[in-house]
């Protein structure tokens, strides 16, 4: 007994060094840099006052407000209809719409982002045909760009939410509305809706935090429309040796913000939601032929907007390009030829940085879950605390955290690989944990007993019988992970150096410099690379990306 | 084997789950922890299995003290209330897999989980998964299971609570079957005094993390010590009556309940204030013709209730207090009336006195 006391401890001493070295040391870091001036390295709040002082600063605060309630007022707008109707009504080819109504969240931002920009970019293909017949069409530079990207991105997450609470109304909770003498509209106002409140609200609240965490959509069609995570990576990373002082105090206040929200999400949405003893779930309606047709060509036209994107690019790919030109209806192979042949590395350093932050977010979740779970205690509910801190943290705060911490001193880590595996494991695993803990909270402690009871130790008996149980989920789990470390920019494009060019950092620098056909290779090899496993998700394990998340 | 539980108690935090607590269990012996639930009944058998370390006190296999032993040491067979089957194993994997801890040879594997799995009548279920068994079956399979290895004790908590009260009572005949075919030393976990009664060789009464009562159910139910065993084993009418005589002859004791003088034929009381036990179905509705007898006293139908093998009045008697009285086969009573003026009686035999 003692000595597997011991052996735990050492365990619990590598779960909160992992998490003081990625995330709280370093955020305590860039923290005391915000509070230090660059020319004098004392003490002093200049970074902070020239944010409030210089419109410049203050503008990027409240652009990255304004452009992340747009998107959550818009994708609400998109997502609750479109969680209602394919709920409550007969939609033809519902299940299909449904699951490719969620694929966006999973898709890469700055991929869709890109797309954009072949299309409504100063030499889109769009802006460019209507301007031959002396049309300007707005372009897609600006906020409105931004929103219309996040929105169309985002919206499944609304859709998610919200779909899930209508269908766990219970239909008796409307029937005795309707019983007590409530019109149909009334019911609607009075139950349904208040009952959804709280999903609408959440679904809301993860929109508006991955609109203002977001780094590459707004770098890549923001242009003048300066954000905080923008602004951040550029006061860091700027030729001129950067402004450590303002790049940490931006950090800090997205940070804050990011904390802000999810700390809301934590203990207000949580709390407001309504569990439903789950007894009759609600009809399905048959609508007559014209509203039928009306809703399925909303639900399909949102589909298609959402998705349309990924096809251009996949389309791009393929297409004859001559450095920024490209011969739309001349198909060509070349730019994958290009991509596999003279340039594959950053695919295989996006595949083996994945790999190994996924591997070892297995192994760091299913340990981390056993404490936090099984043994209970001060200790494990500090844990679970931490371990979800790396959610409330952008991408690009993180990147910037890491690597102005491990720069020099005794750690070095910047210009290795390491360091964008550590950024892709501490992101994400939280997701794992997640999904492990979850998964072992619905395992009875029995189960473990009886193995234990009929002989097997109890560390043995976790590991042939609760790790067997739990592996679709933690497979299901890996997956996810494996695929969103894949995409991940905002903390990539801080963290990279030369060699190791991730797939990410090539799409979004070939974007850069125009070379749409190239990065649309990259990017089409990404989506493939991000489908596939999801797709053996959803055949193989039999889980939907929904209840994967 | 034998088993002894040595002054345990168990505590979480500032709750006392078990509060010194002993027993003897003799093997062979069917032994029940009876009481209701949160009494820590479970923690003691939890204790004996080793998920929990004792504050206090010694739990003693033979003559062993095993508090140092891990629970993976034990050498006891538990079947838990949800059963805890292994999912993902099916029902022959299921029975082999304590058998494989043990580093038994595949043949003798073999042999003894079909022959385990044919006394509890599962053999030819061997490759289905737990999901594709009925409760009684898995049930049937967990029995299997604890008893493959052949423990030194079975322990058993709650394990007929999540079946049909039909598959209960024919349950619980099998265990009782099985156990007394294996000579197994068996301690049993339930809330529900029916089942305690019907499967124990002996029972524990557990309230509030104390022992309250051992003994035969016949002695828990017909000498119950305490106000506390005599209201969970069965109903009973509890009465406070105080001591008029004694006569050390006849053994007779005189009590006044309010205004009636109530005969009970038990040892002398230490108090002069005292507290009875009377079973409904001790009570009986008598004719005028009985007045002469002792104990006849006059009361009034409160209510009357017909259950199909019993009629269940409650009279208000002594004074107005309710009591229940239960009538067996009632077909041939005179059924009474709410409001009906009755008499009724009692043996002097009956009645018990509680200690307070």
């Amino acid at each position: 007994m003692r000595k597997l006391f011991t052996a735990w401890n050492i365990v619990l001493i590598v779960v909160f060094a992992t998490l003081f070295l990625s995330v709280v040391y370093p955020i305590f870091f860039i923290f005391k840099a915000s509070f230090i001036s660059n020319e004098t390295g004392l003490l002093s709040l200049e970074s902070y006052r020239a944010f409030f002082h210089y419109p410049y600063y203050l503008r990027c605060l409240r652009n990255s407000l304004f452009v992340s309630a747009a998107s959550t007022i818009v994708a609400m707008i998109l997502g609750i209809p479109f969680a209602f109707f394919l709920s409550r009504f007969h939609v033809p080819g519902k299940s299909i719409i449904k699951t490719l109504g969620t694929l966006p969240l999973i898709l890469p931002t700055f991929i869709g982002a890109e797309a954009w920009l072949i299309l409504l970019g100063r030499n889109g293909i769009l802006y460019n045909m209507f301007h031959k017949i002396g049309l300007d069409i707005p372009t897609i530079y600006g906020w409105k760009g931004i929103v219309l990207v996040f929105s169309l991105q985002f919206f499944p997450f609304v859709f998610l939410m919200v779909s899930a609470a209508i269908n766990s109304i219970d239909s008796s909770l409307e029937e005795s509305a309707t019983n007590l003498g409530a019109t149909k509209l009334r019911v609607f106002r009075t139950v349904t809706l208040p009952v959804v409140t709280p999903s609408i609200f959440a679904g809301g609240l993860v929109v508006f935090y991955l609109s203002i965490e977001n780094f590459g959509v707004p770098i890549l069609i923001g242009e003048d429309f300066r954000v905080l995570s923008v602004q951040a990576y550029n006061e860091f990373i700027s030729e001129m040796g950067g402004n450590p002082s303002m790049a940490g105090s931006l950090s800090m206040i997205l940070l804050a913000i990011t904390l802000g929200l999810t700390v809301l999400q934590k203990y207000w949405v949580e709390r407001k939601s309504y569990a439903m003893s789950f007894l009759r779930p609600p009809e399905v309606k048959r609508l007559k032929p014209l509203p039928t047709f009306l809703i399925w060509l909303f639900c399909v036209l949102l589909v298609f907007v959402a998705l349309f994107p990924f096809i251009v690019v996949i389309i791009a790919s393929v297409t004859k390009t001559q450095g920024p030109v490209m011969y739309f209806g001349q198909f060509s192979f070349d730019n994958f030829v290009k991509a596999f042949t003279l340039a594959p590395r950053p695919i295989l350093n996006s595949f083996f940085l994945s790999t190994t932050a996924t591997l070892v977010g297995v192994v760091f979740g299913i340990v981390v879950s056993y404490l936090v779970v099984r043994r209970r205690g001060p200790v494990s509910y500090l844990l679970d605390l931490l371990i979800m801190l790396p959610l409330a943290i952008a991408g690009t705060v993180l990147g910037i955290a890491l690597a102005a911490t491990y720069n020099k001193g005794p750690i070095v880590l910047t210009g290795t690989w390491l360091i964008l595996a550590l950024a892709y494991f501490i992101r994400k695993v939280p997701f794992s944990i997640k999904t492990t803990s979850s998964l072992l909270q619905q395992i009875d402690t029995s189960i473990e007993e009886a193995s234990i009871n009929l002989g097997v130790p109890p560390l043995l008996s976790f590991i042939k019988v609760i790790i067997p149980i739990m592996l679709p989920g933690i497979l299901a789990g890996a997956i996810i992970m494996w695929v969103t470390t894949l995409a991940e920019l905002s903390s990539t494009i801080v963290l990279y150096y030369g060699p190791w060019t991730t797939m990410t950092v090539e799409i979004f620098q070939r974007i850069g410099s125009g070379d749409f056909g190239p990065a649309s290779a990259y990017a089409t090899i990404l989506i493939v690379s991000v489908l596939i496993p999801l797709f053996i998700l959803n055949k193989v394990l039999g889980k939907d990306l929904a209840s994967s998340l | 084997m034998r088993v002894i539980i040595k002054g345990i108690t168990k505590r979480f935090g500032a709750l006392k789950a078990i509060d010194n607590a002993s027993l003897t269990i003799k093997e062979g012996d069917f032994f029940t922890l009876l009481g209701p639930s949160g009494c820590g009944k479970t923690t003691l058998l939890r204790t004996v299995a080793g998920f929990y370390s004792p504050d206090e006190g010694e739990v003693i296999f033979g003559d062993q003290v095993i508090n140092d032993i891990p629970a993976h040491r034990r050498e006891t067979g538990m079947v838990f209330q949800n059963y805890a089957l292994f999912p993902h194993l099916r029902v022959f994997d299921n029975v082999a897999y304590g058998l494989r801890a043990r580093k038994v040879s595949s043949g003798e594997i073999r042999q003894r989980v079909e022959s385990i799995l044919k006394s509890v009548q599962l053999d030819g279920y061997e490759e289905r998964y737990p999901s594709q068994l009925s409760g009684g079956q898995q049930q049937r399979v967990a029995l299997a299971r604890a008893l493959v290895i052949s423990p030194k004790v079975l322990l058993m908590d709650e394990p007929l609570s999540n079946l049909d009260a039909k598959l209960r009572v024919s349950m619980r005949e099998e265990i009782k079957k099985i156990q007394k075919m294996l000579g197994i030393t068996t301690i049993y976990v339930t809330h529900d005094q029916e089942e305690a009664m019907a499967v124990s060789d002996y029972i524990a009464i557990v309230n509030k993390g104390k022992i309250e009562q051992i003994g035969t159910p016949y002695d828990i139910y017909y000498k119950p010590r305490s106000r506390f065993v005599a209201e969970f084993m069965g109903s009973s009418n509890i009465l406070s009556a105080e001591v008029a005589s004694y006569d050390d002859e006849k053994e007779l004791l005189r009590v006044k309940i309010n205004e009636d003088t109530v005969q009970i034929r038990t040892p002398k009381p230490s108090s002069e204030s005292i507290m009875l036990s009377l079973r409904p179905e001790w009570i009986q509705i008598v004719g005028e013709e009985a007045r002469s007898q002792p104990n006849v006293f006059a009361g009034t139908i409160v209510s009357s209730t017909f259950l199909g093998s019993m009629l269940r009045y409650v009279i208000s008697g002594f004074g107005g207090q309710p009591l229940s009285v239960e009538i067996h086969d009632p077909q041939n009573a005179q059924v009474k009336e709410a409001g009906d003026n009755v008499l009724f009686r009692f043996d002097p035999d009956r009645p018990v006195i509680l200690d307070k």
